[in-house]
């Protein structure tokens, strides 16, 4: 006897579900698609009857969607970017980014940290006070710094990439800023109507607008623009990777300390912050130590990617993350912990901080300090006189 | 030195000796100050520079700035660190990651060092040195009590006795010719069970 029908169509044919032992309901409860089942009967020699169902895909209901069909159908089939991703981040270089480099040992890394903290903050502000004359300076400056103190490879890298940022967004600015039509137009008829002369051209070759490349233009309130922007980006890096590359930790936070010490008057948990600065200083290593060895454990166990769905691709990059997370919080727990074992209770006020910063030069503070009052002079005074 | 199988409690015992864990029964006393050294120097170095980290504990004694430096000198001539003073950590290996935990452990001048398995993730280039600065510190220095948890049998030849651990108890203890005979013997009853 051989009987093949669908169960809901027929219920009375059939025995009901519970009564039959080891029955398996096959459609995956997360489908949201109506399926038909049908029930198939088979004879045995023993006369048994062998009940198995199996779920027809070619009867779902119309217009049901099957989202992970439809997700796999239109996702990228073969996954082997995943691969190169894992592989590059796995052989990545173990000297994380923007840390304090030892040797060459240069002027730079004599001068007192709170000096080039001063340097710092003033190569942050100084490009948007500035002209673009002067803006293009401090850039060229910075430059060359960062080929002086930095290790070829370091500033080849840094410069190059920070150098692509700050020329997309002054493209990007330059062109756009005022590229878009305005859709506000003046009340004020055209000079033609009213019988006056058009507007004389410069004498001095003034044009509003630099540049034209179709529809973008380039003038000079974007030109404006760009600069300032860029070279606020560029300064920024820079001068952050100088900093970070002949400071140490304990000078930055040395420095730090040393400058907003007086807002403990006014309640700043000064100690904590200071503390927090030097755990994240050392935990930074931590963090790219693990990003790279879990990557280096995925791409040992030599995954078939090709073959992954891309639903399983994506499960492999969360498991990744995942594990990264679950590995970053157990060397936290560890090294709270450790914190504990060496007598830190918890106050960093009475626990104190051995803050070394005596590295630093008289000669290279003098020079510093002087370079850095001649520059905030040169850019500030000219206004001044002026006015 | 302290010795047994995986899961015997030689780590617990050492935790417990630290005050990280309290023991649910009996009674123990421990010299202080102690000082506890983990088996990943990853868990124990904190701060991020060889010079900050081994002054980190002598942050609760209220040393002037000259005592901290004296003393951080002291411990890391100790552990032949010395030179690597104002070296970044991340750009040590795990053998000297392991020496600067450990001189941070000296420089606390602590009566009793309880030492957990500081040479699993060493090479044994790392481990002869770990072991010899270690042996060494604790000659020069008076008073000191070093318990110091292994696996290797190899490092009995350093330790003055040694004591060995199975299933939460101490089963022997002795000198460490005796321990390591001992260790050794039953090895060779495992094999010989083993192959029979």
């Amino acid at each position: 006897m051989y009987a093949n029908f669908p169960l809901h169509n027929y219920p009375t044919l059939t025995p009901t579900l519970s009564s039959i032992h080891g029955f398996k309901h096959q459609s995956s409860p997360n489908l949201r698609t109506t399926k038909t089942l049908y029930l198939h009967l088979q004879p045995t020699k023993k006369s048994r009857t062998i009940i198995s169902c199996a779920a027809n895909s070619s009867d779902s209901v119309k217009g049901a969607v099957n989202w992970p069909e439809l997700l796999e159908k239109w996702s990228p089939k073969k996954f082997v970017g995943a691969d190169k991703l894992f592989r590059a981040i796995s052989g990545a270089t173990s000297s994380p980014i923007a840390q304090y480099i030892p040797s060459p040992f240069t002027f730079v890394h004599s001068v007192d940290p709170r000096i080039k903290l001063a340097w710092l903050f003033t190569l942050v502000i100084l490009p948007a006070k500035s002209n673009a004359i002067m803006r293009l300076s401090l850039v060229a400056y910075l430059a060359i710094l960062s080929i002086l103190v930095q290790p070829a490879q370091v500033w080849k890298d840094q410069l190059g990439r920070v150098t692509l940022l700050s020329g997309i967004l002054f493209i990007m600015l330059g062109l756009s800023t005022d590229s878009a039509p305005s859709l506000v137009s003046s009340r004020a008829p055209p000079p033609s109507l009213m019988g006056l002369p058009p507007f004389p051209t410069s004498l001095e070759g003034y044009k509003y607008v630099i540049l034209k490349l179709g529809p973008l233009q380039l003038t000079r309130k974007g030109l404006s623009a760009a600069t300032t922007s860029a070279c606020l980006t560029f300064t920024i890096f820079q001068s952050a990777s100088v900093y970070l590359s002949t400071t140490t930790p304990e000078q930055i936070a040395f420095a730090l300390r040393w400058f907003i010490s007086p807002l403990a008057n006014l309640g700043v948990p000064v100690a904590e912050v200071i503390l927090t600065l030097l755990l994240s200083l050392r935990f930074i290593n931590l963090v790219f130590d693990e990003v790279r060895n879990v990557a280096l454990g995925i791409v040992s166990r030599r995954i078939n990617w090709p073959q992954m769905t891309f639903l399983e691709t994506i499960d492999v990059f969360f498991t990744y993350i995942r594990r990264i997370f679950r590995n970053i919080f157990v060397h936290a727990e560890q090294i709270s912990q450790a914190m504990i074992v060496r007598g830190f209770r918890g106050d960093s006020t009475t626990h104190k901080i051995f803050l070394s910063a005596d590295s630093s030069s008289g000669v290279a503070n003098y020079i510093s300090l002087s370079c850095l009052f001649g520059l905030i002079a040169l850019v500030t005074l000219p206004k001044y006189l002026i006015q | 030195m302290l010795l047994g199988p995986n899961g015997c409690g030689k780590s617990t015992l050492l935790k417990i000796l630290a005050g990280l864990l309290s023991p649910d029964d009996g009674f123990l006393h421990v010299e202080r100050p102690r000082s506890f050294v983990y088996q990943n120097p990853d868990h124990q170095v904190v701060m991020p520079t060889v010079e900050a980290d081994v002054a980190f504990g002598l942050g609760k004694l209220n040393l002037t700035p000259d005592e901290i430096r004296t003393r951080v000198a002291k411990a890391l001539d100790a552990v032949g660190m010395y030179e690597y003073l104002k070296k970044p950590v991340h750009t040590l290996s795990g053998g000297q990651k392991q020496r600067v935990a450990t001189a941070g452990a000296l420089a606390e001048a602590c009566k009793v060092l309880l030492l957990d398995e500081l040479t699993t993730f060493l090479d044994e280039t790392d481990q002869i040195g770990v072991i010899k600065a270690m042996r060494n510190s604790i000659n020069t220095s008076k008073g000191i009590t070093a318990l110091w948890v292994t696996h290797r049998l190899e490092e009995l030849e350093f330790a003055d006795g040694a004591v060995y651990m199975e299933d939460g108890k101490i089963v022997r203890q002795g000198d460490a010719i005796s321990i390591r005979k001992f260790i050794e013997d039953k090895l060779a009853s495992y094999v010989n069970q083993i192959t029979l």
